[in-house]
């Protein structure tokens, strides 16, 4: 046994992960990535500062990211950016969780039952690669003003990703694993819960990041078409009074938004896939 | 531990675009309790397909598999698997890995990582049961295999090759670490391999089979005592009995070419 504590103990230190290089260690003055991220931001605000100060001189066509900021501070204070928000993220999160919760559904019903999958293949492929942000005004027109309109809209965006994430997730399943289920006398449903869930859900995860973009975009159309607050609604009532600054400090947001979300769901997927990098 | 009888077994394939193939034809044994059986046989002799029957995995098309009088036509709690590669869940860590069985039989968890714990132990990994597998050697990932499939105490356990993806030292390690834990838990053991010395190692009896079809060609008995260490391999009467099953495999073989 000693023996084979010391062989094994050994086998277990050649899998210590090994000394990560630095990409600076390289050598220069843009090797290092947080640099050149920081130039490329700061240049791209002062080219736009110089283009709205020296070129357009009208803030009506383009202002400046300076004014941007002053409105963007003028709006937290006043609330308003805040109340408006808050309103469409309550949109992008109902027809986020509704679409991921359906989708997920609607992918593992296809796997699982082949009927399912006949039945629903045809109209899941058309509507993915249609622009289905067409049927906004529709929706519109079916739910009124308020947030179940957005949500809707938000819904038809999310879910086709997620259905195709969800089966592509669970085709992957290791087909030696679904062999061990069974020889453990797992169920029909046991075997997904503790299989092929398990397995689809760094898909299932990198599909919702995938998602959260058309959903954002979901909810500024639902709310261009029709609405009495959010960020698409600052959008188009600033749009038609020419004031560009209030209509870029609702696009930042938006953007602001985007990158925070994705980023929270792309921790949440690394930290899923850590086993698929040391299996 | 429990009686095994396979009576007249046979298994046949449909190929895909027609015709069929014969796994197995007309298959009798009989092995007794607490038994260490090993089937060794030329690739494609039907050795996994037989495994996979007396598992429940796979159906038979003639014939009936018993296990102590009763018929199997399913998987069930009396037998358990090793794998041949070793079909751990990389989400799970080690322990959990274990007590995967015990969970599906709805094992309260805390007994089952009681169980799972000792279990651990026995086949060596104490200090591990936080890793998961893609943390673990090849030897390793085979002992958490082996754990897996003893810790929900069946009365037989069935061992697909478990050792053939390992070096070579690392594979007589474990086979002598599984007469070890064989040894302490007296279960019914049928050891699928194509290696020889370690169907004769480990085996008390040793099934011969030949392939296309595959059938039963012999069964060489082995008696060496046990337990067996490590240097019962340089035993004379071990190296016979290995040139006995070497010299029956080599004519069962069914395009053997005369050089």
């Amino acid at each position: 046994m000693t023996q084979l504590t010391q062989t094994t103990a050994g086998l277990v230190a050649d899998d210590l992960p090994r000394p990560r290089r630095r990409a600076a260690d390289r050598g220069g003055f843009f090797a290092s990535r947080r640099v050149t991220e920081f130039l490329s931001i700061f240049g791209g605000l002062a080219l736009w500062e110089l283009a709205a100060r020296f070129l357009v001189h009208n803030t009506a066509f383009l202002a400046p990211p300076s004014l941007v900021a002053i409105r963007f501070w003028q709006m937290l204070a006043d609330g308003s950016l805040a109340y408006n928000g808050w309103v469409s993220l309550q949109e992008l999160i109902g027809g986020f969780v509704l679409g991921v919760a359906v989708g997920i559904a609607i992918g593992a019903a296809m796997v699982q039952w082949k009927p399912v999958d006949h039945a629903l293949e045809v109209w899941i492929s058309a509507l993915y690669a249609a622009p289905i942000i067409a049927l906004a005004p529709v929706l519109i027109i079916w739910f009124g003003f308020g947030l179940w309109s957005k949500v809707a809209v938000v819904f038809i965006m999310v879910v086709f990703p997620m259905i195709i994430s969800t089966q592509a997730g669970l085709e992957s399943v290791d087909r030696r694993l679904l062999l061990v289920a069974r020889s453990f006398c797992a169920s029909r449903w046991k075997t997904f819960r503790t299989v092929a869930l398990p397995s689809a859900a760094p898909f299932i995860v990198s599909g919702m990041r995938q998602s959260v973009g058309r959903g954002l975009v979901g909810v500024v159309v639902g709310e261009l078409f029709g609405a009495k607050a959010g960020l698409g609604n600052i959008i188009t009532t600033a749009s038609s009074v020419f004031d560009m600054p209030t209509l870029f400090v609702a696009v930042v947001t938006l953007a602001l938004a985007g990158v925070i979300l994705t980023g929270i769901l792309r921790s949440f997927e690394l930290r899923l896939a850590a086993w698929r990098d040391v299996a | 531990m429990a009686r095994i009888e396979f009576v007249d077994v046979g298994v046949t394939y449909r190929r895909r675009g027609g015709g069929e193939t014969v796994a197995l034809e007309r298959v009798s044994l009989a092995f007794e309790p607490g038994e260490f059986i090993c089937v060794v046989g030329p690739s494609g002799c039907g050795k996994t397909t037989l495994l996979h029957c007396l598992d429940g995995l796979h159906a038979t098309t003639s014939g009936r598999i018993l296990i102590d009088g009763r018929e199997i036509t399913a998987p069930g709690r009396d037998r358990a698997m090793v794998f041949q590669s070793a079909s751990l869940m990389p989400w799970r860590n080690v322990v959990r890995n274990v007590t995967y069985g015990l969970e599906l039989q709805g094992v309260p968890l805390n007994e089952a990582i009681g169980r799972a714990e000792s279990m651990i132990e026995l086949v060596g990994l104490t200090g591990f049961e936080d890793r998961h597998p893609g943390e673990l050697s090849g030897g390793m990932q085979q002992r958490v295999n082996l754990a897996r499939a003893l810790v929900i105490d069946p009365e037989v356990i069935l061992l697909d090759e478990p050792f053939a993806a390992l070096d070579a030292q690392t594979r007589e390690l474990m086979q002598t670490e599984l007469l070890r834990v064989w040894d302490a838990t007296k279960k019914t053991a049928v050891f699928i391999t194509h290696q020889i010395s370690e169907a004769v190692y480990l085996a008390d009896r040793v099934v011969v089979m030949s392939a296309r079809p595959g059938r039963v060609k012999a069964i060489v008995p082995v008696p060496i005592p046990r337990p067996r260490p490590a240097s019962a391999r340089r035993d004379p009467q071990m190296f016979a009995i290995e040139s006995e099953v070497a010299a029956l495999i080599d004519r069962a073989q069914p395009e053997s070419v005369a050089v």
